[in-house]
């Protein structure tokens, strides 16, 4: 009895300290965005004198001079959103299909190899600098630059690595008995996976789509050199507020909370696909 | 038990793979790499400019591109605005009415967010005038951003846009990479005003825009450090008695560097409390990592008479004397200065300056626009002056030597890729003209005055006295015409990136101050020879020339010139 | 096992991917591989297709050079303690949140919260954090260590803003290991897991004896690819310390970032990505290899 209790308490002290760790900077971050520029470089949290400017400023911007020492003029929000979720969406389902066929196929047939596998780790290897000029140079020819689809398919280059790996490794603990069984009973091997396999590997696509979200709903540098006015992402746009003051941190801030959003609604959703119930009997 | 592990096959597939087929599959994967990789090369490069309008190294001789033109009539000017944007405004209509222009052409601007509400103002301007040409801008939130987007079209000669707004430091690299066309010949066709009353200050004018003897780029802004300091503390008579009994000296504007450390001294000690209720720091000078640290530096190496490279062999001068006492200077300073002049970025400068934290600082003249502002703690309470100088032994005479380090400083270059390079100038001719300049620099925070007018004539004067304060103005002014430009040949950015990562290390210190030297020094003569010693020599004695007067002849008086 | 797969599977399992793959990534690297041997950049004011073939100078350059080498060291030093602390953190924090409890959706959603914050605002939150004027110091160390607390400055001391650094990985980082443990620990079946029970085995033997070891692959996954990203690190030591001091927290990304950008030496920046590259490959295969010879030998 009192064993139970113990090993309750414990798991509600872990996860209150752990959630105290994460939360102490989301909360400066919070309180950030509502401070104004005095109160930027200071050690208390709450702001003495709160604003919205900030989130006025991100939607609406326009010279606020005085208030915050000056901002640049950067454009509404509006389009770097609907940009990144577009662009960033695609990638991901995209790489999580892709993934998901590559990790089957190397998983019960070794086709591709495990040397292929390998050597998709590689585009996770690279440090994107000295990327940036050869793909900027390759875009360019293929008219390819600041356009959606250049930046859907460099995505979706670049994370499939984890949505294989992933899900190779959820594919693997599914018994092949049970699609032997299956495909026993007549049914052709492509429904087999999708009857079968997939419903079982819920969890992994569910995993490995949210971290390729997440990757892709944070990349920079690719976004930055590749993108001029019309397929601008999230990212960058934040990257642009930067004023005679420096870094403005109070509407990165704001921004932070608002880019949060979208990746933070989609994990409540998906929540329970987290977790895969294995519903029908193994028969041994 | 073994169906739900993870499948045994492939497992002992895998171990199968043995090395040897690994290593010659890299291998292979390497050569095919490289021989694809060349034949993509050959495929992919762009097509062939038309060789006329490219200019691509400048070890060519440089031929006069001067167009003799007949003089352009200029029509009176409407009330409100001066020749040199009347001329723009004609220049314009001339090249529609000639069809070398249409009606909604697009003029496309690669810039810094900073300067955003700038570009809007002259673009609203601009369309009060010529409705017909458009202006796109394509605006980038980081300067490296900039500069790397500039030198990818350098190399991919896209197009993508038909001038871009550049640090002057970087002008070596971007004329170099062949991005930057030379525009002598508009200079000459539509005269931008860079002589007489109305031209920009000397010698910034043109150690910002000449390159090797041509001319490439139009200014836009000023960037020459002042001393900022907190008039409140320097003219209260306790602490000047109490400076006086302690140093035996009058508590004033330091004329040296030497007195500025006394003074920070003094205040440091004090440990008095500022207006945001933090304490008060008597320096804060840069000597970041991240970019700002060379600048300190390079001020009091130039001061002392201290000069980069050797006019005659390009070889770098920096372990001398003169570098040694930079530092000196510094790591005398540092105890009085708040560590985060070693750690944070440049705008920590600013908040500490704007909340009265710190008695004597140095930095761009938006320091002194900020400091101005209505909410900022140290308003009334600013002040600006030339920074303090060396002193130096002039030919058996000693001499105060004052220089103003001009960093970054925004200039204006056209593509040569541009769609139409002439309209594109005219743009800039018009939005840094006397009139028009005035509005576009007063409207944003990150550009700033430049032309002799804007100081001195009564019909502009007021307008910067209110953005900036008249203490400014006046010590602004004078600094202009001590200033010295950043090292902006080829390669200017990896010497700069390289000296400051180096300065910033003795001021944090883990480095000796003459290793850091000697290290530089060394890096220094590979970036020389990656570019050809001639080739820098060449940038290097043409820049070396538009030097300030007074440093010149201390260079002189030593031998280095 | 078959060993002949049907077609179609062939086809779905190995097209998509290769068409991606050599669509968008083959040729742009490629022509990284092609500039590493060359002797070139931008501002040489000559084309990339004309530049002189230099062969391996590159790389010779790149193994004399000390702050290259400094800076991957460092890195390597940075990512097998940072992987080290959080696949021990997520893999506990996996452990305590497997079974059901009051106010476990909200306490998910909130501890993977630092996955959903862009990079650069992660950064510039430590930034303010740990300097001087910050809460690290004025609040938090303060409650703990009193006054004293003023005296450490995070970022002036190569050791402490290493360590600022570390902090702020493991923050952002911790919840990708958590949350691959978590969604792998959880699709044990829970079958084995009651006839475990049945059996008389309590849960934590169940935790050591039967869920973990049925999830290695997965950890094994969760600890490779946070490692390739964590060598890659670079927005929290570009803003937080600027690589200061001097260059004590320069990470490999971070020198590659100035080698390629700020002095546009793009050769010797591809050739020293490649080597970094073939560096991962070396160590990433071996760690493979050996998790996988201890699997076989039992």
């Amino acid at each position: 009895m009192s064993q139970k209790f113990i090993s309750k308490l414990t798991r509600y002290l872990v996860i209150i300290v752990f959630l105290s760790w994460v939360l102490i900077p989301v909360l400066w971050m919070v309180t950030l965005a509502f401070k104004s520029y005095p109160e930027w470089r200071v050690a208390y949290f709450f702001p003495k004198e709160p604003t919205f400017m900030n989130f006025i400023l991100i939607f609406e911007p326009k010279q606020i001079v005085g208030m915050m020492g000056a901002t640049a003029l950067v454009d509404p929000v509006t389009l770097p959103f609907i940009n990144s979720l577009l662009v960033v969406g695609t990638s991901t389902v995209l790489s999580v299909m892709i993934g998901f066929f590559t990790a089957y196929g190397a998983s019960r047939y070794n086709s591709p190899g495990p040397f292929s596998l390998f050597f998709t780790l590689l585009t996770r290897m690279l440090p994107p600098a000295t990327f940036v000029t050869p793909i900027m140079v390759y875009y360019s020819n293929l008219k390819l630059l600041d356009s959606h689809l250049g930046l859907v398919m460099l995505y979706s280059a670049v994370t499939v690595t984890y949505g294989i790996w992933i899900l190779k490794g959820f594919i693997d603990q599914v018994p092949i008995e049970w699609e032997q069984a299956a495909l026993l009973e007549g049914a052709s091997h492509l429904r087999v996976v999708f009857r079968v396999t997939l419903p079982i590997v819920k969890s992994g696509l569910v995993v490995s789509g949210l971290f390729i979200f997440l990757l892709n709903w944070a990349e920079l540098l690719f976004a930055l050199v590749l993108t001029n006015v019309q397929a601008v992402t999230l990212p960058v746009h934040i990257s642009k507020y930067v004023g005679a003051v420096g870094q403005l941190y109070g509407p990165q801030a704001a921004l932070g909370i608002l880019s949060s959003l979208i990746p933070v609604i989609i994990g409540y959703l998906i929540q329970k696909h987290l977790v895969t119930a294995f519903t029908f009997g193994m028969v041994r | 038990m073994p169906a739900a592990r993870y499948n045994p096959m492939s497992e002992k597939v895998e171990g199968k793979i043995s090395r040897r087929r690994f290593i010659t599959a890299s291998i292979g994967a390497g050569v095919i790499g490289i021989i694809v990789g060349a034949a993509g090369a050959w495929l992919l490069k762009p097509e062939v400019v038309a060789e006329k309008t490219v200019t691509t190294t400048l070890t060519r001789e440089v031929t006069k591109t001067v167009t003799a033109t007949a003089p352009i009539t200029v029509t009176p000017p409407p009330v409100g605005i001066d020749m040199v944007a009347q001329r723009a405004i004609d220049g314009v209509k001339n090249l529609i009415a000639k069809g070398a222009a249409k009606p909604g052409d697009t003029i496309r601007i690669l810039h810094v967010a900073g300067s955003r509400a700038n570009l809007e103002k002259a673009i609203e301007l601009w369309s009060k005038y010529i409705p017909e040409i458009k202006i796109e801008l394509i605006t980038l939130g980081q300067e490296p951003d900039v500069y790397t987007k500039a030198m990818s079209e350098a190399v991919t000669k896209a197009g993508t846009f038909d001038a871009v707004t550049i640090f002057s430091t970087w002008l070596g690299d971007i004329i170099e990479a062949g991005l930057a066309r030379p525009i002598d010949d508009f200079f000459s066709k539509y005269d931008p005003g860079y002589t007489g009353d109305i031209a920009p200050i000397e010698p910034l004018a043109s150690y910002t825009t000449l390159y090797k003897g041509r001319r490439y780029a139009l200014v836009f802004d000023s960037d020459v450090f002042t001393l900022s300091y907190r008039r409140d503390l320097l003219v209260d008579p306790k602490l000047k008695d109490q400076f006086r009994s302690q140093y035996g000296m009058e508590l004033k504007l330091p004329d040296t560097w030497e007195e500025l450390v006394k003074m920070a001294e003094f205040f440091t000690k004090l440990n008095l409390t500022a207006p945001s209720g933090g304490r008060v720091w008597g320096a804060y000078f840069y000597a970041e990592p991240r970019f700002a640290a060379y600048i300190t530096w390079l001020n009091i190496f130039i001061e002392s008479g201290g000069i980069l490279f050797d006019l005659k062999t390009m070889d770098p001068k920096i372990d001398t004397r003169e570098g040694r006492y930079a530092f000196d200077v510094m790591l005398r300073l540092k105890p009085y200065m708040p560590p985060e002049a070693i750690t944070a970025s440049w705008a920590d400068l600013y908040d500490k300056f704007v909340k009265g934290e710190t008695v004597f600082t140095a930095a761009w003249p938006s320091l002194s626009k900020e400091a101005h502002r209505p909410t900022a703690l140290v308003k009334d309470a600013a002040g600006s002056a030339v920074l303090p100088g060396v002193e130096v032994d002039v030919a058996g005479a000693k001499k105060i030597v004052r220089a103003a380090p001009n960093p970054v400083n925004w200039v204006a270059v056209i593509s040569n890729y541009a769609k139409n390079p002439e309209l594109t100038y005219l743009f800039f001719q018009f939005a840094t003209s006397p009139d028009i300049g005035k509005d576009v620099i007063l409207t944003g925070v990150i550009l700033d005055l430049f032309r002799r007018c804007w100081f001195t004539d009564p019909k502009y004067r007021p307008a910067f006295e209110e953005g900036y304060g008249s203490e400014f103005v006046d010590a602004y002014l004078k600094s202009l015409e001590i200033s010295f430009p950043d090292l902006l040949i080829r390669g200017g950015p990896e010497y700069l990136g390289k000296l400051t990562v180096n300065v910033n290390a003795v001021m944090a210190g883990t480095k000796d101050p003459e290793d850091a030297l000697s290290e530089t020094a060394a890096d220094w003569d590979s970036i020389n020879k990656k570019y050809g010693v001639d080739a820098q020599l060449e940038a290097w004695r043409a820049l070396a020339n538009l030097f300030p007067s007074d440093v010149k002849e201390v260079w002189r008086a030593k031998g280095y010139m | 096992m078959r060993n002949s797969p049907p077609k179609i599977i062939t086809y779905l399992a190995n097209l998509p991917l290769n068409l991606l793959l050599y669509a968008t990534l083959i040729i742009p690297f490629a022509l990284m591989i092609y500039l590493a041997f060359l002797a070139w950049n931008p501002a040489a004011g000559i084309n990339w297709w004309e530049a002189p073939f230099t062969g391996v100078n590159n790389f010779i350059r790149a193994f004399l050079d000390s702050r290259f080498l400094a800076a991957l060291g460092r890195t390597t030093a940075f990512v097998v303690i940072v992987v080290t602390i959080e696949f021990f953190l997520g893999l506990a924090l996996a452990y305590f949140m497997l079974e059901e409890f009051k106010g476990k959706k909200i306490s998910l959603s909130l501890i993977i919260y630092p996955l959903m914050l862009p990079w650069v605002v992660v950064a510039l939150i430590f930034y303010l954090f740990f300097q001087d004027y910050g809460p690290m110091n004025n609040v938090f160390l303060k409650l703990i260590i009193g006054e004293s607390a003023q005296n450490i400055h995070w970022f002036l001391s190569s050791t402490t803003a290493f360590i600022s650094l570390i902090i702020a990985d493991v923050w952002q980082w911790t919840p990708f290991i958590f949350l691959v443990m978590y969604s792998g620990l959880s699709a044990v079946s829970k079958r084995l897991i009651e006839a475990a029970q049945v059996l008389g085995a309590s849960s934590r033997t169940i935790f050591w004896r039967i869920q973990l070891p049925l999830i290695k692959p997965l950890i094994l996954i969760a600890i490779v690819l946070r490692a390739l990203e964590a060598f890659k690190v670079f927005d929290i030591a570009y803003v937080m310390t600027g690589g200061g001091p001097g260059t004590s927290t320069e990470t490999i990304s971070l020198y590659i970032y100035r080698v390629a950008i700020e002095y546009h030496d793009i050769s010797y920046a591809a050739a020293l990505s490649l080597i970094v590259l073939v560096i991962l490959v070396i160590i990433i295969r071996a760690f493979i290899w050996y998790s996988f010879e201890r699997g076989v030998k039992r």
